[in-house]
């Protein structure tokens, strides 16, 4: 893959959604941003008055998540968090599914969940999180397809908060089902440049990260040797040795870890490496 | 690249120091030395290989000892105070640059010198008073035979208390082979035994003081510069948060996790009571407060207390070698052992991995002795004993290979080249194994620090056990380390910094404008040049080996079941070098290289 950093710097929403996040997160986190001109910068919507005061007149977007980081709340929260959000000069939003219906196979409620939010949104963007660590593939590719009739623009692996973070595997997934015009956002755990080349390369159009700015630095090595970006041993960036019994549904745990049963690569899945 | 020698760094001068004569000359920094060799390390280096006579003793009045600062010194660039002693090593016999932290470096600097070149053998015990400019030779007779703390406190009051003072310890002054240089009481330019060539030169001291204003090429462009790395530096966890929080020490419990912490004289790669001497438990029991170099934002030394006397460190390395290898879990006794070694100014790392290969020695019935694994009983003695050149100790200073080989077990010294491998077992590590054995000055980690790539992900985590690729990541990081060498900045910068920082660090600095790729190129010329000089002592690609031991296999932890594939690797990092098969530069590598 030839990419420049030029061009890198645009897949990249430099995040910042800790809840403890003062002010003076929000102005470095600003400031790198400008600096590097990531395409934006994804924060919890109680800053986004201030970030967008920050980054006035610059190339530099403002994306707010939204029924963040649990997706459990009611619509009509999500559409009015968005509405205030996109009112005060956000232009994306990141919102979480709605989980657990989604898990019930109630997908009326979860079309109109995002429906809601992409109809408070107006031109804004609409980024929905699946939180794949939650789900197997058939919920994921379901989920994908209820996003793209909802009218969102991209569909979003996950929080960051959840089970697992993104993986290449999830990203193909998600980009051979929702085709090629549809975005696709890697989000979770990406925090160096292989990570982020590798998400890339699976489809991603987006990457959602607060390790931004050491990504871009790290990627000025990949110059120097290709053995940095030799690829990894497959079980390095597989979901199901992400797996947890401790974090995820019991049947969600097994049905990954199911996979590997039959994986060709098994042999190579050791735990020192 | 311009050829245009910097004005601001050529300000210094280098000090032709004669002590058979006691006169000294001063001699400009030629354009062709800043422009190849920049400094440092590079500077020394040339210096080293033009001026020693091939073959002769390291003792020798003959042998130089240098000590060079680089265009970075004393600059506001994140960690500009190092500075480099480079000479043949009595240890290894090949040529040796051993790096040291403190506050000494930017004194030389701010005194109006690049570099020290000092010659010759005083008649009687002398110390250096270099005073802006001024440069007295006195007599060390009253601090002749003193510990490194008390003489560094003598010396002070003797001359200035804002003086920097690099002494030696009675190691030292026995001509120990693992004698260390000190400065600031407890920063040393340990390994290599660089301190028992100051020894052989009758010289304790050199004490110095600098008031100078350094000037920079383009301070503006150097300002932003500096703001831009220091915030990388604020950015990076490591240097942000795993370095100032635990110090080197933190690596404890993640290289014991690996299964690479070397135990029992690398017979095991797992300790046991690893968590007992980690850094966090050194966090909890005996830290007292941070050390920051000169201009180090990061600050990982460590300031402790035991038995109520605050002492330097213990560092990573100095813990493995005075703990693990020896099978040592008493962390006190550690911190009390490495202040000792401080104190007698010895190389902590081939002190604890000779004495654990003694212990071997007598575990498998080579060497009759009381000194067993685990058993700290008389040991700090034996130190002692090292520093003093007595009984077993005068053995132990000759270091483990000259020890083992005397004992008829020359398998059980675990060295390259006649200097003690550090704290990670090369089995779980192909890339590191294949910097332990190319390395010119022997069994080093600072050579090529692959630890960062195939363990800490830094920057990004590649197959610790692939061999596939690992040369070139070896000469990378050989080449980056001879060049930052030369400026002369930490190790640790790597872990926030790429290639083009430095270079941006040093073309803002002086007026040498140079991209990334030239930088390292300035590094493979120094790289290239010191395996010069060992070709010239003897040296050929026979010696590029690890000991046997690590053909065998790990027999449990995180690194089990794996060996060491030096063989594999080898010949591709000869022909990347452009060194023929049997590890000698050609002729085109030469001439490509201005050599």
């Amino acid at each position: 893959m030839s990419l420049t950093v030029e061009e890198l710097v645009k897949f990249i929403d430099h995040t910042r959604l800790k809840p403890e996040t003062k002010r003076a997160k929000i102005l470095e986190l600003c400031e790198e941003a400008l600096a590097y001109e990531f395409a934006t910068v994804c924060i919890n919507p109680v800053h986004v008055e201030y970030a967008i005061d920050l980054l006035k007149n610059s190339s530099v977007d403002v994306c707010v998540v939204v029924g963040f980081p649990l997706g459990a709340t009611l619509s009509e929260v999500k559409a009015f968090e968005t509405k205030q959000a996109v009112q005060k000069g956000a232009t994306e939003v990141d919102m979480v599914i709605n989980i657990g219906a989604l898990k019930d196979k109630n997908y009326d409620l979860v079309q109109s969940d995002i429906k809601a939010v992409v109809s408070a949104a107006d031109d804004a963007i609409v980024k929905v999180i699946l939180e794949t660590g939650f789900l197997i593939d058939e919920e994921k590719q379901k989920a994908c397809l209820i996003c793209k009739d909802a009218g969102a623009h991209f569909v979003k692996t996950s929080t960051g908060f959840g089970p697992m973070g993104a993986t290449p595997y999830d990203v193909r997934l998600m980009r051979e089902t929702v085709g090629p015009d549809m975005g696709v956002k890697a989000a979770g755990g990406i925090r160096s440049f292989k990570d982020a080349l590798r998400m890339i390369d699976a489809g991603a159009n987006r990457l959602g990260t607060s390790s931004g700015v050491a990504i871009v630095e790290g990627f000025r090595w990949a110059g120097y040797s290709d053995t940095f970006l030799e690829p990894d041993k497959p079980c390095w960036t597989c979901p199901s040795r992400q797996a947890s019994l401790g974090k995820q549904p019991k049947e969600v745990y097994l049905w990954y870890k199911q996979r590997c049963v039959t994986c060709p690569h098994r042999d190579q899945n050791v735990f020192n490496d | 690249m311009t050829d245009e020698v910097s004005q601001s760094y050529s300000d210094t001068k280098l000090l032709r120091i004669s002590l058979t004569n006691q006169t000294v000359k001063q001699q400009e920094l030629t354009p062709e030395l800043f422009t190849y060799y920049l400094g440092g390390r590079g500077l020394g280096v040339k210096l080293v290989y033009d001026q020693v006579i091939p073959a002769i003793s390291p003792l020798a009045p003959e042998n130089l000892l240098v000590f060079a600062i680089g265009p970075l010194t004393a600059s506001s660039a994140p960690t500009g105070g190092r500075v480099a002693v480079i000479t043949k090593s009595p240890l290894t016999g090949t040529i040796f640059d051993s790096n040291c932290g403190g506050h000494f470096g930017p004194q030389l600097r701010r005194a109006g010198y690049a570099a020290l070149v000092l010659q010759g053998r005083a008649k009687s015990p002398t110390y250096l008073w270099i005073n802006d400019g001024d440069v007295e030779f006195r007599s060390a007779k009253d601090v002749w035979g003193q510990e490194v703390s008390s003489s560094t406190d003598y010396l002070l009051d003797e001359t200035n208390a804002k003086a920097q003072v690099a002494c030696i310890g009675p190691g030292g002054e026995n001509r120990v082979s693992l004698a260390a240089i000190m400065n600031d009481k407890h920063r040393a330019a340990g390994r290599g035994g660089v301190g028992a060539v100051m020894g052989a030169k009758h010289l304790k001291a050199i004490v110095i003081h600098g008031t100078k204003q350094i000037s920079i090429n383009d301070p503006e462009k150097l300002d932003l510069v500096v703001n831009r790395t220091r915030r990388l530096i604020k950015k990076d966890s490591i240097t942000n948060n795993s370095l100032p929080v635990y110090g080197t020490a933190v690596l404890v419990n993640l290289i014991n996790e690996y299964g690479m912490l070397p135990t029992y004289n690398f017979q095991e790669g797992t300790f046991n009571d690893a968590e007992g001497v980690s850094g966090e438990k050194l966090l909890e029991r005996f830290f007292t407060k941070r050390y920051h170099c000169f201009g180090c934002p990061i600050g990982c030394g460590r300031i402790s207390q035991v038995q109520g006397t605050e002492v330097g460190g213990p560092e990573y390395e100095t813990i493995w070698a005075l703990g693990p290898q020896c099978g040592i879990n008493n962390l006190e006794w550690i911190t009390t052992a490495n202040h000792r070694c401080n104190e007698l100014g010895l190389d902590t790392i081939s002190v604890g991995s000779t004495i654990g290969c003694a212990m071997e020695l007598m575990q498998k019935g080579y060497l009759q002795s009381t000194h067993e694994f685990g058993k700290t009983a008389e040991l700090l003695n034996l130190i002692d004993d090292i520093a003093h050149v007595r009984g077993l100790g005068k053995e132990l200073g000759q270091g483990s290979k000259a020890l083992a080989t005397r004992y008829n077990a020359p398998q059980l010294a675990m060295q390259v080249k006649g200097l003690e491998m550090p704290a990670y077992d090369p089995r779980g590590v192909q890339g590191h194994a294949l910097a332990y054995a190319t390395s010119n000055r022997g069994g080093c980690h600072l050579r090529a620090y692959l630890i960062g790539p195939e363990i800490l992900g830094s920057p990004v985590l590649v197959d610790r056990d692939r061999v596939e690729g690992k040369a070139g990541l070896v000469i990378l990081f050989q080449n980056l380390s001879a060049a930052m060498d030369s400026l002369v900045l930490c190790r640790f910068t790597t872990f926030a910094f790429s290639v083009e920082d430095y270079a941006d660090l040093l073309s803002a600095a002086t007026s040498l404008t140079i991209s990334g790729k030239e930088f390292l190129k300035i590094g493979e010329r120094i790289w290239t040049l010191e395996r010069l000089f060992n070709i010239r002592e003897g040296f050929s690609a026979k010696d590029d080996c690890l000991p046997p031991r690590f053909s065998t296999p790990l027999p449990e932890g995180g690194s089990r079941n794996r060996v060491s594939h030096l063989e594999e690797m080898l010949p591709e990092y000869y022909r990347l070098r452009g060194w023929d098969k049997t590890g000698q530069p050609t002729k085109s590598c030469l001439k490509q290289l201005n050599l």
